[in-house]
């Protein structure tokens, strides 16, 4: 019985271990990363700051991302791109989990990179620039 | 093609977190019953449809009324997966038990267990992620 409850509590102990990981992992801000390609002028289409935010069919919280992006930014260009339909772009810019949102200046350099909705509430609550 | 209708993520969770109790619990007292029943019961909603699932409908009828509507919606499609997944590796779970390997029975409702237990307070479905990346691999139709 006292081994059955260890092993219990260490299960219980790896859950929590695991998922304090993934938060901190998906959460990350990564900002000025040379190792990112240009994004393309058609998603740019012209506009001085442009939001891409890579979805996918199955992501819940892509939706409220794009909709915040768009609220709290109104004057940047926000683009969505489906993972799966564009699956080139996604390898480019290492695209691994939904949402994954970047911030292209109007060259295409990739001047902030955001992974989870978590990374994206916390980075339009800061003060621009921050 | 549109996809199926969306569905409230919290229904899963909590048919997670009592799959994660029962398991977890089940090892701890040696009851090796519950193995086989969480393997009905995961069957019964992931082949059917949730409304067949007994803690999916009890979410539904009983907990959901009593809570304001869902941030977001999610596709139904990877958390059934998921519990396909579930109801395998618990019926190999089962086998082995009846062929005289507990050791390997627990071992298999526990990793169950665990991963339910992952999903349901972290929100870290493997099933599902298992899921997208099949999905990514095949052609977009039915998608």
């Amino acid at each position: 019985m006292i081994v059955r409850a260890v092993v219990v509590v260490t299960i219980l102990f790896a859950i929590a271990l695991v998922g304090r990981l993934y938060r901190s992992w998906r959460g990350r801000l990564q900002t000025q990363r040379p190792a990112h390609p240009l994004v393309p002028a058609s998603l740019l289409a012209g506009a001085s700051r442009t939001w891409v935010v890579f979805t996918s069919p199955y992501c819940a919280t892509c939706g409220p991302v794009e909709e915040l992006l768009r609220a709290s930014d109104p004057e940047a260009r926000v683009v969505k791109v489906d993972a799966t339909r564009e699956p080139h772009l996604a390898d480019a810019f290492s695209v691994r989990a939904a949402p994954t949102v970047l911030l292209a200046d109007g060259g295409g350099r990739v001047t902030a990179r955001l992974v989870g909705a978590e990374a994206v509430d916390s980075y339009v609550g800061r003060p621009r620039g921050g | 093609m549109p996809g199926p209708a969306p569905i409230d993520p919290r229904g899963p969770r909590f048919n997670q977190a009592v799959l994660a109790v029962a398991l977890l619990t089940g090892f701890l007292v040696d009851w090796r019953p519950v193995v086989p029943l969480f393997a009905l019961v995961l069957l019964a909603g992931a082949a059917l449809g949730p409304r067949y699932g007994p803690f999916l409908a009890l979410y539904a009828k009983v907990i959901r009324p009593r809570l304001g509507p869902p941030r977001e919606m999610e596709d139904p499609r990877p958390p059934r997966f998921s519990a396909a997944l579930g109801v395998f590796v618990l019926a190999a779970g089962t086998l082995a038990f009846v062929a005289g390997h507990p050791g390997i029975g627990w071992g298999l409702a526990l990793l169950v267990g665990a991963l339910a237990g992952l999903s349901a307070t972290t929100g870290i479905c493997v099933g599902c992620e298992i899921y997208l990346l099949a999905a990514r691999r095949r052609p977009m139709a039915g998608l």
